[in-house]
């Protein structure tokens, strides 16, 4: 029984990572717009790279 | 691209003295001196990839704006926030941003100019955000780059920018998330002690789990509820008592006593039971807070209805300024397709206005000199001069927005309700664990606490405060399935209540649709003129271009090219080499102003002349004799308020059986009408397509918008039927009847479990864990019974399983 002593603790700073994760996503912009993006890969791509094309 | 076309914009090149831009070490034929100049700039600043890179023409360039004005200070107040001295930030929405290409362009331009600090270009949202010195450069040179290279900036107010809108949502999803883990964490390691409870647990396990539940408990109470507490503390130093009072409470002492428990070694502890509690209610806050959101874009666009700048007429001639510096008594001129900026009264000369925005006839309608002209109209044929009446925040259009802003911003009534009588029900649980608390100490010390907390766990609000939010959402979610959005919560109590319905004629009722039979076709043949019609509409989704879809599905296809759309005027294309217009007489005919014949028949026209003039007649909408005959059934009374001619409404009410109709009916006398029903004491719900229907819809005690309808009946309608379907509209009744059912058992159940839960626990018969238990199950069963809106198919058996359309 004693193992789940190190495997709570262990789920807990897994939990933490999640959530650590979930903050940094919501702080990026990934959550505010949840519609739009599905339909971004059916538009044109965005141009390659225009820096490489500079002289 | 062919040769006739403009490099730049796409549009045909006039056939005299072609005019050359110089790209690439080629000469590019463009249409005019404007698109020449963007051509030539893009070239000059080295960005002419964008030819090779964009998917789409850019916009017609008809020569840079004048923009000196941005830089009058009233109106770089409103618009330019200051960070510091040297740094200055502006968020400009810019017209003709469209595809990846321009937001590339745009960056890359204004990065080089001398001044720009930083460019943040939003392709979707149309948006670029734009800081510079403001002693460098200043606002109105950055504008007249964005137009130079063939955009239209509008730069948006501090009140239409979205920032603080989004760093509100963003913390309450993250507040949601944070209670839901640690709930689930939290409700883990009580089952657990639950179970030690009957089947033995080792004591060292059993004190490692309590310390574990406290340690998941912590972040829920300190960070999740944060809103509740602040709420609380809020209202309670203006000396009121909120909804928030009560919850705050309950939270602090479950999470203290449980605390305290913790370090003592003993009692029960109700970390589970607090989470879950706090996360019910975040979530609750989550969907009001996100249909309040959405509300908030319709706001956004009305207000950008209205123009910033206007031209007054002074002394030496006219000088454009900001629309808040105008004031009653001034002349302004307002230009041919520009809007109005103020409410006012014509001066002259007579024109056609094109107030689609109020009244939603996208006729133009004749107006006379000494006539009232409202703000945020279009003109179609100007220059006319105004002498403004009213501004600002007087005007009809700020009226609009404001109603809107304030439906938007109320909580449903039927969720206020339960609010204040769940914080009523909190109170009163507060005074009873008081009471068994104190008692108790008198008879038994030892027992008080667990009592006390057994009365304020098992009557946990969780059943009060879900109640009603889980049946409105359960109800929303089913009917967005089927295709009806509800836009405002108190509408679908009043759709279940409703017992008159008033429906508008054109478009709710009826569609347009073209007769084959009476199209005039003067060059070519029938078949010919349809399929260039049917492929010049091919992207639009108004109901006339629609019909004319239908109308050409059976013609040989063809395919148009450099599609350009003109608000309240038409379309023009090219097919097979050749520039064709369709739309209103005067627009195909190239003839602006030109009094010619006024119907409301569509013209296609090449630059020879008329080829075909469509008349639209009006057909019944497939479901909606079975839905007038529905809601007869259900003992409804069905109307008809239409402001069209009382031969064709009555035409009409006599196919559909109603037998009361008013025809010719201004907005004014369609509000009358609703006032006089209203006041005889019936619920009245309105339906319509937005046409003639903004205010009117409002007026209603639930509004419904047919979906192809403009934006500004959204607005105004507290339920919109996307798919166009009008059976979904006898679904969506059900639905709500439904709801208003389980509403009342929930409240009625969460009513029954407390009042037989309490006087036990306070009794000391019930254990603070069966409290817990008791608490959840009695939320959960709330849930369920919310969970069973929508089960049994309701849609009635008379109404015709939609007609699949047939859409290009």
């Amino acid at each position: 029984m004693n193992i789940i002593l190190l495997l709570i603790p262990i789920s807990m700073v897994l939990l933490g990572v999640g959530i650590w994760a979930f903050f940094w996503a919501v702080n990026h912009a990934q959550f505010d717009d949840l519609d739009t993006p599905s339909l971004t890969p059916l538009s044109e791509d965005r141009p390659a790279a225009p820096d490489a094309e500079e002289p | 691209m062919n040769a006739q076309a403009c490099f730049h914009c796409g549009e045909a090149n006039p056939d005299s003295a072609p005019i050359l831009a110089r790209v690439q070490g080629r000469q590019h034929a463009v249409c005019c001196p404007g698109c020449k100049a963007a051509a030539e700039w893009i070239e000059t600043l080295g960005l002419a990839d964008y030819y090779r890179l964009r998917s789409e023409p850019a916009q017609r360039h008809d020569g840079v704006a004048d923009h000196a004005a941005w830089d009058r200070p009233a109106l770089a107040r409103l618009h330019v926030r200051s960070t510091s001295a040297d740094r200055a930030e502006v968020i400009v929405l810019v017209d003709g941003l469209r595809c990846s290409a321009c937001a590339w362009l745009i960056e890359r331009a204004l990065r080089g100019i001398d001044g720009v600090l930083d460019v943040g270009v939003n392709a979707l949202a149309r948006r670029v955000s734009l800081e510079f010195d403001p002693r460098r450069i200043k606002l109105s040179s950055l504008l007249a780059a964005l137009s130079r290279l063939g955009y239209v900036p509008h730069p948006l107010t501090a009140g239409m920018i979205d920032s603080q809108r989004q760093r509100e949502s963003r913390a309450a999803l993250k507040r949601l998330v944070v209670a839901g883990l640690g709930t689930m964490q939290a409700m883990m390691m009580a089952v657990a002690l639950y179970a030690g409870v009957f089947d033995g647990i080792d004591p060292a396990v059993r004190e490692f789990f309590r310390w574990i539940g406290f340690l998941v408990a912590t972040p829920v109470v300190l960070y999740s509820a944060q809103p509740f507490f602040r709420g609380a503390v809020r209202e309670w130093r203006a000396r009121r008592l909120s909804m928030d009072t009560p919850v705050a409470l309950a939270v602090a002492l479950i999470y203290l006593a449980s605390m305290l428990n913790v370090f003592v070694g003993s009692h029960e502890i109700y970390f589970d039971s607090v989470s879950m509690f706090v996360l019910f209610l975040l979530l609750g806050r989550h969907l009001a807070m996100r249909a309040r959101h959405r509300a908030g874009d319709v706001v956004d666009a009305l207000s950008r209805l209205q123009p910033v700048l206007a031209e007054r007429r002074e002394a030496a001639g006219y000088t454009t300024i900001a629309v808040h510096e105008l004031e009653a008594g001034d002349i302004v001129r307002v230009g041919s397709g520009a809007a109005i900026p103020a409410d006012g009264e014509l001066l002259g000369p007579r024109c056609r206005i094109d107030e689609s925005l109020l009244s939603g006839e996208s006729t133009p309608i004749a107006r006379e000199p000494g006539q009232a002209l409202i703000a945020g109209s279009l003109v179609m044929d100007g220059p006319i001069e105004v002498v403004v009446h009213r501004i600002g925040a007087d005007t009809v259009l700020a009226g609009i927005v404001r109603m809107v802003t304030r439906a938007a911003s109320e909580r449903p009534a039927l969720a206020r309700l339960a609010d204040a009588r769940a914080a009523r029900f909190v109170v009163r649980v507060l005074a009873a664990t008081l009471i068994t608390a104190l008692a108790w100490a008198w008879f038994d010390p030892g027992r008080a606490l667990p009592a006390a907390l057994a009365v304020l766990v098992v009557s946990c609000p969780c059943a009060f405060a879900l109640a009603v939010p889980s049946a409105l959402t359960r109800a929303v979610a089913v009917l967005a399935q089927r295709g009806v959005l509800v836009v405002d919560a108190d509408a679908l109590e009043a759709l279940a209540r409703a017992d008159r319905f008033i429906f508008d004629k054109t478009g709710t009722l009826t569609e347009p649709s073209f007769e084959r039979a009476r199209i005039e076709v003067i060059r070519g043949s029938l078949e010919q003129a349809l399929g260039i019609a049917a492929a010049l509409e091919q992207s639009n989704s108004h109901p006339l271009g629609l019909a004319l879809r239908r109308a050409g599905a059976s013609a040989p296809p063809k395919t148009a090219t450099a599609l350009r759309h003109v608000q309240g005027a038409g379309v023009e294309g090219d097919i097979d080499g050749i520039r064709y217009r369709l739309g209103r007489a005067d627009f195909s005919l190239h003839a602006p102003g030109a009094d010619t014949v006024h119907d409301d028949a569509l013209v296609l026209a090449d630059t020879d002349g008329v080829i075909a003039r469509f008349p639209p007649s009006e057909q019944l909408r497939p479901a909606a004799a079975a839905l007038i005959r529905s809601l007869g059934d259900a003992g409804i009374k069905c109307e008809i308020l239409s402001g069209d001619r009382a031969a064709r409404v009555a035409r009409i009410a006599g196919l559909l059986a109603i037998d009361e109709f008013t025809a010719a009916a201004s907005p004014a006398d369609k509000l009358a009408r609703l006032a006089v029903l209203r006041a005889q004491g019936h619920v009245v719900a309105m339906v319509g397509d937005g046409i003639n229907d903004a205010p009117v819809l409002a007026a209603a005690d639930v509004a419904i918008a047919i979906g192809e309808g403009s934006a500004m009946a959204h607005a105004a309608s507290g339920i919109l039927l996307a798919s166009s379907r009008l059976e979904s509209l006898l679904e969506a009744r059900h639905v709500a009847a439904e709801m208003l059912v389980r509403l009342k058992q929930n409240l009625n159940w969460a009513l029954a479990y407390n009042l037989s839960a309490v006087p036990l626990a306070a009794l000391g018969f019930v254990p603070p864990w069966l409290a817990a238990i008791g608490m959840s199950a009695s939320s959960i069963v709330v849930i369920l019974n919310s969970l069973r809106i929508g089960r049994h198919a309701t849609a009635s058996p008379d109404a015709p399983r939609p007609v699949s359309e047939a859409v290009a």
